[in-house]
């Protein structure tokens, strides 16, 4: 089956089987092994992209339904401005996820900062798809209202300037 | 990977005639909602099945639509439960309410539907517990001669003697209707993880009116994941005839009435299985208990 579809910017025709799970296709035919886990479904939160904006996981998208859509890993996303906000978040709170959930957690914040969610139960509720106890709750609540806040400056100042 | 592998061909209708076209010429088609569960099999990728045929729902408008009005809320089986969230959490039942909340993340609500929550062959998840607990009906599209047909059953009468909600065959789920109800008493409660540990997991959905000391209309349902729901009037009518608070000796004989069901139904519940529904069990009795004991607002305000 042939699929149009927008990967990290790059617009692509892949032949592909057309249920074989986005993590797969982003693995085995992108090369993209180092921020993208396939757990074959087991729910870990670890190979979460973004697709058409929103945070999914990618072992739970077959190749059929990414067809005209766009794709970004966190391999293109760790270059945006988005991800800028997110890291002084990090530091600001002085709290880091490990490496293994770096890219994941990192999308799920974008998520959640883009939306504006700020109730602390859906913040907690939304991350425990990550199965790795490396940041505790209390320190996720506060990197994503910190990161709400920076990019609100952010776009304060941008509009100033125009 | 097993790109060599036969693709599974996709059929996208859009419409529900155009699904009755397909699925006359395909009549063994796996259909596809939300793809949740099927994504999570650990033998989803690459499909066993030769020539295997997906209708993908994605695209029937029909089957997106919300509509409400004073007295029932009716959901497409496309709508998913965050969606279902966003737009009800306000007017729905309680139990509904907690019922999706447990499921966690937004990640997964936002693809598992409705649908597909009630009518994953082989699997059953605590969604189609509640909705049973709160009389809800369905709209199941099915094929007789040829002919596309359409009827409302309430979620009961889908309910087989396994406790599996059973569609005909080829049958597809369209609309669910929710009435609003002013049970003072609903209670959701799960404990285990349905999708990792499904051996283990056990849920309840409970609703009632507590009018001073007994209870009107009850209804309580378990679901047991890999075998199937517990649901029986018997059950319901025993919590009619009981007047709370109710001492240890009769919570003891409720347990066993209950257990005694639940075994008649499914041999082969695991011992942590078990101890979880009796637990659930305690749970809610523990709630009415404690409920009939306050003084309601407004006698305390007199």
């Amino acid at each position: 089956m042939k699929i149009d579809c927008t990967i990290d910017g790059k617009t692509l025709t892949l032949s592909l089987n057309s249920d074989k799970p986005l993590s797969l296709i982003l693995r085995e035919n992108m090369g993209n092994e180092e921020t993208v886990n396939h757990c074959n479904g087991m729910m870990c939160g670890l190979c979460t992209v973004l697709v058409d904006g929103k945070a999914v996981l990618s072992c739970m998208v077959p190749a059929f339904e990414i067809r005209g859509k766009s794709v970004i890993t966190f391999d293109s996303f760790r270059r945006s401005r988005d991800m800028k906000d997110i890291e002084k978040a990090y530091e600001a709170v002085g709290a880091y996820p490990c490496s293994d959930c770096y890219a994941s957690r990192s999308l799920i914040f974008h998520s959640l900062v883009d939306e504006g969610v700020t109730d602390r139960n859906q913040i907690i509720k939304e991350l425990s798809i990550v199965r790795c106890h490396c940041l505790d709750a209390e320190s996720q609540v506060k990197i994503v209202q910190k990161a709400i806040e920076i990019r609100r400056k952010r776009y304060v100042r941008r509009t100033q300037l125009t | 990977m097993y790109e060599g592998l036969s693709s599974p061909n996709i059929h996208t209708p859009e419409n529900i005639p155009e699904y009755a076209s397909i699925v006359l010429h395909y009549p063994s088609a796996s259909i596809w909602a939300g793809g949740t569960f099927i994504m999570t099999r650990p033998d989803a990728y690459p499909s066993k099945r030769l020539n295997a045929e997906i209708i993908h729902l994605g695209k029937i408008e029909e089957l997106h639509r919300f509509q409400r009005n004073d007295r029932f809320a009716e959901f497409g089986s496309m709508v998913t439960l965050d969606e279902i969230l966003s737009t009800g959490k306000s007017v729905l039942p309680k139990v509904l309410i907690d019922n999706i909340s447990t499921i966690g993340s937004r990640l997964i609500t936002r693809r598992a539907t409705i649908g597909g929550s009630i009518a994953t062959s082989g699997f059953t998840t605590s969604f189609p517990a509640t909705l049973i607990v709160l009389d809800a009906t369905a709209e199941v599209r099915f094929m007789k001669k040829k002919r596309l047909h359409s009827k409302w059953m309430q979620l009961t009468r889908l309910l087989d003697k396994n406790g599996r909600i059973t569609l005909p065959q080829n049958g597809l789920i369209s609309r669910v209707r929710i009435a609003f109800t002013d049970k003072n008493l609903q209670v959701f409660d799960e404990t285990g993880s349905f999708m990792n540990d499904p051996e283990n997991a056990v849920s309840v959905s409970f609703a009632a009116t507590l009018d001073q000391d007994v209870l009107i209309n009850p209804r309580i349902a378990f679901t047991f994941p890999n075998h199937g729901i517990c649901y029986s009037r018997d059950i319901d009518n025993i919590f009619t005839t009981l007047r709370f608070p109710l001492d240890d000796s009769e919570v003891m004989t409720l347990e066993s009435i209950i257990f005694t069901f639940i075994d008649s139904m499914f041999q082969t519940l695991s011992p942590l299985q078990r101890t979880r529904t009796k637990g659930l069990l305690t749970n809610i009795i523990d709630r009415i208990n404690e409920e009939s004991l306050t003084i309601p607002t407004e006698e305390k305000n007199l």
